[in-house]
């Protein structure tokens, strides 16, 4: 019951907030996110399951399941349940998005300064909506949650954000919109084609169904054709928001003119829903295509990589900068998820976690400098290491966290990855791929060291009237939390990561498809 | 007595405290954190010596598992952290914290004296980089070598751009950080390539990656490893043993990725001497070294080490020839000299590279310091042409730095004349067998023994020599004792650090007086850690399944000779030129070669146009397709919306009747769709 509480308590936080004079809201906010903060933490000291919630059925932790009513198409009658629990998968990513959450309110104190009760009532909102993202394991019931992440992002951009907000506002929801109608389909023709092999929409039971080979064809497609099919669409809804190069143009837009502390949220936790996704759906529920495709998919990873970083490398504003080194990250996982080996999967999980909290930190850093200065254009300031210290030491150790520095956790992250990636069975030409997407490395060390010696270093000197001084300790205490947790898992990964190759490995073992699905497995 | 294996990890973590001690409370420390940076460095020296001591005593090589990183599940590797000290290991270790430490009081001097601001970051750094730097030298596996080489760059960055506030030092540290680290890239890429052909990265073990390799080539394969991309077994070794290389050139300067180093000299002199020259910078050649059972396996990858090492010597000592500014005759110097290292590892000189590494490292450490002495006197005007009769003015400095150049220049019976000859000799030998590569190497070799005596001297003569040319020279700013005392002890260790390894006298003094060769030699444990002492490396390199050298028998009292007489020759030409009280700036004569050589034959524009005039256009070009094709695209889309739905707002009519007639019109239609989909008809 410890995750309906969660999440009763934090959508009854949200209404209180929303209720609340502004010049209380935001302390407020961030004590009533402690709730959900430590009930997560108690989950993880609680937790002791192993396995894949999919894949098995006594792995989910904190699991309850309730029959909520029956509905019928055709001859086919399923049940819709209230079906929440976690497993090592989930767990992981519901710390991350209850402790950024929490660091995100906190930071938000200083350039948050107009109708505050309504935005931390709308961040509060939003943390409701991603617990549930994380935590539900029904279709239909999920699917509720991940759209409702979208209306409190929207407003938070739209009413919160710079002088293009409107634009990127609607862009991202649009387009984010427009994904899930694609994935929505996808997801229903093969609940159509799974028929009465399945009793209600849950995730354990699409996915065993569709291992076991159950499908059955739909709308005049053979099962094969039907599997393809739904995984391209279920794969596109996904892609957006992870994203995936092409589908990825919302991103920027979106960052550049979100306020920092909706900028932490979209890169630290929202995309990281697209990359669950893809986990939980793709390469669960269908691992069979994607084994099948894997040059493909390795390929559209890898280019994300290359691609989002040489965009990186374009940008003079800061923040983007950011964002577009979040889609070149973001490759990454994909490559690692293809892999289909240990280290692979596990090493993408990780990396959304470590992607979490190093972009978070990032984001918050940028966002002190914008305070202190209005400007992040890389030409508009340069020698802000005299001005501002803490904050360019900050920056700096986030940077680096960036480029996979030892002992930080981008570094444990990409090293699995690469390492998984590189001995892959179900890649073909995996070391080919591998040294290409770790070209990265070096692109990212190129534009974040020219950015930073352009806006650190050298002669202090900015190009606006404000004055530049040290920032307040309230915006800077966030930041050495995540500094805390990223050399904590990058000095040990085995923190999280045995719980989530607990959880993954189950994935890689192709014996575990359990009938002959036409074609050979590799 | 307690055993000092029990403590040899704090070798390295001790300094880890000195740097979270001075970065939380430096300001606040006695000489902002100095003195604790002396304590941490003087007991890790102290440890060091003792487990010197121990191994030479008899004690056994250690290797201990610290802790598990990724435990791998028992489906994916392991990844862990341990210490491997063996004589190599713990030479190193010695020589690493001897250095730091005194540079730790050589900067008392250079950096508190002078009133610099921002001393915390200073020594919390250089503890930060002496942690590193031993605890990569410790490093019992191939990862967490990778790990702590990198953070040794994050060091070399931190301090190299030191003095951020101006706009030389900041471009510096960006440029080494990116030349290291597109080498480090290749660098990754082995190390992931030998988790996934061997599935362990260890040193040392007897299923250490190198034991594995070894047992795959030999004759009656009992080894396992996995290979890619359809090579064979030798050839996949050979190329995993070339992505290694990768970091080894970076961090050890070798062409083409050296150029980072001369402009790493806007860092603190004390910084140069001890990461630009001595130790980090040996990084590179300590990991070819650490793992030469590997790369004895593979002709293939020896050669171009040797080759490498070779041309690099050559190429960097023609540009030291005409330099001006004393740091950067010896930033292309600190190049020339590591490529006699690479020389002799790829020339199979295995003892000859451990020995030149660790007499360069001290004598270039003295000349280093004695570099910093002469700039603070000169009040950090580093032109040699201002200078001049410094000799008078500075005798302690002098002194010291003449012994530790006649040391560069390889004059008898100074430490570099001894570990130059071995690189040489051990080259030769082999060379001489019929390996035209190492020929090769060798003659280049051969070539910049001359020009390194003489652009020695020529830095000699024109700083210390003739008359004072400035002011600034006639009176210098006077140094203290904190500066002295490390040139002094430096300056004794170049004077007799021969002694370690006197190769070419061995027909007199017999084999068994050459020490550094016995120290290596010493720890033969065949079969439980692998192969790790000189011995087996030979045994290995001449092995036909893998590098298959043989040894030309040859007294080594000739080559000896030639390279002495070679130094000799260009020491008496720099003389010759430069001894007038006025002298002549001789170089200039050499018209455009001078040029080219002054602009490092252009390499540093080449390199700076694959960054700006390749991958920033290529940047550039895909943002302008991300902005107007991808994003075009998706607001073409969305401008189709609007339009479409413009018109069809018109429905939006507000009545209801019509609203709800759509509405029974849209279920109909829908009935039918899944009425002729579900086959009702």
């Amino acid at each position: 019951m410890i995750i309906e509480a969660l999440l009763a308590f934090t959508l009854a936080s949200s209404m209180l907030v929303f209720g609340v004079p502004d010049r209380y809201a935001g302390k407020l906010a961030t004590g009533l996110s402690a709730v959900p903060l430590l009930g997560s933490l108690w989950m993880w000291s609680e937790f002791s399951s192993d396995g894949n919630a999919l894949l098995a059925d006594d792995t989910v932790a904190f699991g309850n399941t309730v029959d909520w009513f029956r509905f019928t198409f055709d001859t086919y009658e399923w049940t819709l349940q209230w079906n929440v629990g976690v497993d090592g998968v989930s767990l992981p990513l519901l710390v991350l998005a209850t402790v950024l959450t929490t660091l995100a309110l906190v930071s938000s104190w200083t350039p948050i300064d107009g109708r505050q009760s309504q935005f931390y009532g709308l961040m509060l909102l939003m943390e409701t909506a991603l617990i549930g993202v994380f935590t539900t394991l029904d279709f239909l019931l999920w699917f509720v949650f991940w759209e409702a992440v979208l209306i409190p992002m929207y407003f938070l951009i739209a009413i919160w954000g710079g002088p293009r907000r409107k634009y990127a506002a609607i862009k991202f929801l649009l387009y984010t919109n427009l994904a899930s109608l694609v994935m929505f389909v996808g997801m229903f023709a093969l609940i159509f084609g799974l028929g009465d092999a399945i009793s209600t929409l849950g995730f354990a039971e699409i996915a065993q169904a569709l291992r076991g080979g159950e499908l059955s064809g739909f709308a005049g497609m053979e099962p094969d054709t039907l599997r393809l099919f739904a995984f391209v669409l279920l794969f596109l809804g996904f892609a957006v928001k992870v994203p995936v190069v092409p589908f990825h143009t919302w991103l920027p837009d979106a960052h550049v003119q979100a306020p920092t502390p909706v900028s932490v949220m979209l890169a630290g936790v929202l995309l990281k829903m697209g990359t669950y996704a893809l986990l939980r759906f793709n390469f669960t529920m269908l691992p069979d295509v994607a084994r099948a495709n894997a040059e493909l998919i390795a390929a559209i990873g890898v280019f994300s990589v290359i691609y989002g970083a040489l965009l990186a490398l374009a940008q003079r504003d800061l923040k983007r900068i950011v964002a577009y080194s979040s889609i070149s990250s973001m490759g990454y996982v994909i490559l690692g998820l293809v892999a289909f080996s240990p280290h692979g999967m596990g090493g993408a999980t990780f990396q959304m976690v470590s992607h979490g909290l190093i972009s978070g930190l990032m984001f918050m850093a940028v966002g002190v400098i914008y305070n202190a200065t209005h400007t992040r254009m890389v030409g508009d300031m340069s020698g802000l290491a005299d001005r501002m210290p803490y904050a360019v030491g900050i920056l700096l150790v986030g940077a680096f966290g960036y480029m996979g520095l030892p002992l930080m956790s981008g570094f444990a992250a990409e090293v699995l990855i690469f390492i998984g990636a590189f001995e892959s069975t179900v890649i073909g030409g995996a070391p080919l791929f591998t040294a290409a997407a770790m070209f990265g490395i070096v692109i990212v060390a190129g534009y974040l060291l020219w950015a930073m010696q352009r806006t650190l270093f050298g002669e202090f000197a900015v190009e606006t009237d404000y004055e530049i001084g040290r920032a307040p300790l309230h915006d800077i205490a966030p930041m050495f939390v995540l500094i805390a947790l990223i050399i904590a898992l990058g000095v040990q990964p085995d923190i999280i990561y045995e719980t989530i190759q607990n959880a993954v490995n189950p994935l890689n073992d192709p014996l575990a498809l359990v009938v002959d699905l036409g074609g050979e497995l590799r | 007595m307690v055993d000092v294996f029990n403590v040899v990890e704090a070798i390295a973590l001790v300094p880890l405290v000195s740097f979270l001690l001075v970065l939380a409370l430096g300001n606040r420390m006695p000489k902002k954190g100095a003195l604790s940076g002396i304590a941490a460095t003087g007991f890790s020296l102290a440890i060091s010596l003792l487990v010197v001591l121990d191994l030479a005593t008899g004690g056994e090589v250690y290797h201990e598992e610290l802790f598990t990183f990724v435990a791998g599940d028992g489906a994916g590797v392991e990844l862990s952290f341990g210490l491997l000290v063996d004589p190599l290991a713990a030479l190193m270790l010695t020589i690493v914290s001897l250095i730091s430490f005194l540079v730790h009081i050589f900067s008392l001097g250079y950096m508190n004296d002078e009133g610099e601001i921002g001393l915390r970051r200073y020594y919390a750094s250089l503890s930060l980089f002496t942690f590193s730097m031993l605890a990569f030298v410790y490093s019992d596996n191939l990862l967490m070598a990778f790990m702590f080489f990198e953070l040794v760059g994050l060091c070399s960055f931190l301090l190299i751009g030191f003095w951020f506030r101006e706009a030389g030092p900041p471009s510096a540290a960006k440029k080494a950080f990116l030349v290291t680290r597109f080498g480090d890239y290749f660098f990754l890429v082995g190390v992931v390539a030998v988790f996934a052909t061997f599935g362990t990265t260890a040193f040392a073990g007897d299923h250490s990656f190198i034991v594995e390799a070894t047992h795959v080539l030999e004759p009656d394969a009992t080894g396992e490893m996995n290979t890619f991309l359809g090579l064979g077994e030798q050839a996949w070794i050979t190329v995993v043993g070339l992505l290694v290389l990768g970091g080894v050139m970076g961090k050890s300067a070798q062409f083409p990725l050296h150029t980072w180093l001369p402009d790493a000299m806007e860092g603190p002199t004390p910084v140069s001497a001890l990461i630009h020259a001595a130790t980090m910078v040996a990084a590179g050649v300590y990991l070819v070294m650490r793992m030469y059972g590997f790369y004895a396996l593979s002709p293939t990858a020896l050669g171009v080490i040797a080759l490498v090492g070779g041309f690099t010597a050559f190429f960097a000592a023609t540009m030291a020839l005409v330099k001006q500014e004393l740091k950067q005759v010896l930033a292309y110097s600190t190049v020339s000299q590591y490529g006699y290292m690479m020389l002799a590892l790829g020339g199979g000189g295995y003892v000859g590279a451990v020995f030149h590494l660790t007499t360069h490292a001290i004598f270039k450490a003295l000349l280093f310091l004695g570099a910093g002495a002469v700039i603070i006197a000169m009040h950090h005007n580093e032109n040699m042409w201002d200078m001049g009769g410094l000799k008078s003015r500075m005798p302690v400095t002098y002194w010291t730095f003449l012994f530790g150049s006649l040391a560069l220049a390889g004059i008898f019976p100074f430490a570099g004349f001894w570990s130059k000859d071995e690189v040489l000799f051990e080259t030769l030998q082999h060379a001489l067998s019929g390996e035209p590569l190492l020929l090769v190497g060798y003659a280049f070799g051969l070539l910049a023994v001359v020009m390194t005596a003489f652009y020695t001297f020529r830095m000699v003569y024109l700083t210390f020599h003739g008359e004072p040319r400035t002011d600034t020279a006639a009176s210098p700013e006077p140094i203290g004792w904190s500066m002295k005392f490390p040139l002094v002890v430096l300056g004794a260790l170049s004077v007799v650090g021969g002694v370690l390894n006197m190769g070419v006298l061995k027909d007199f003094i017999g084999s068994e007086n050459l020490f550094l060769k016995k120290w290596l030699e010493g720890k033969t444990i065949s079969g439980e850690l692998g192969p790790l002492s000189a011995e087996e490396y030979h045994h290995i390199l001449e092995s036909d399944f893998a590098a298959g050298y043989e040894v030309t028998e040859l007294s080594p009292l000739g080559p000896g000779a030639l390279a002495l007489v070679l130094g000799l020759v260009g020491l008496g030409a720099a003389v010759a030129l430069y001894r007038a009280p006025e002298p002549t700036p001789h170089m200039t004569k050499l018209g455009r070669i001078r040029t080219l050589l002054m602009n490092n034959y252009y390499l540093d524009e080449f390199q700076v146009w694959l960054a700006t005039g390749v991958t920033a256009p290529l940047a550039r070009a895909a943002n302008k397709f991300d902005q107007s094709g991808i994003d075009g695209v998706v607001n073409g889309a969305g401008s189709v919306s609007m339009f479409t739905g413009e018109r069809f707002r018109r429905i939006q009519t507000g009545i209801v009747t019509n609203y709800a007639a759509l509405l029974s019109l849209g279920l109909v239609l829908l009935l039918l769709v899944f009425g002729f989909l579900g086959g009702w008809f």
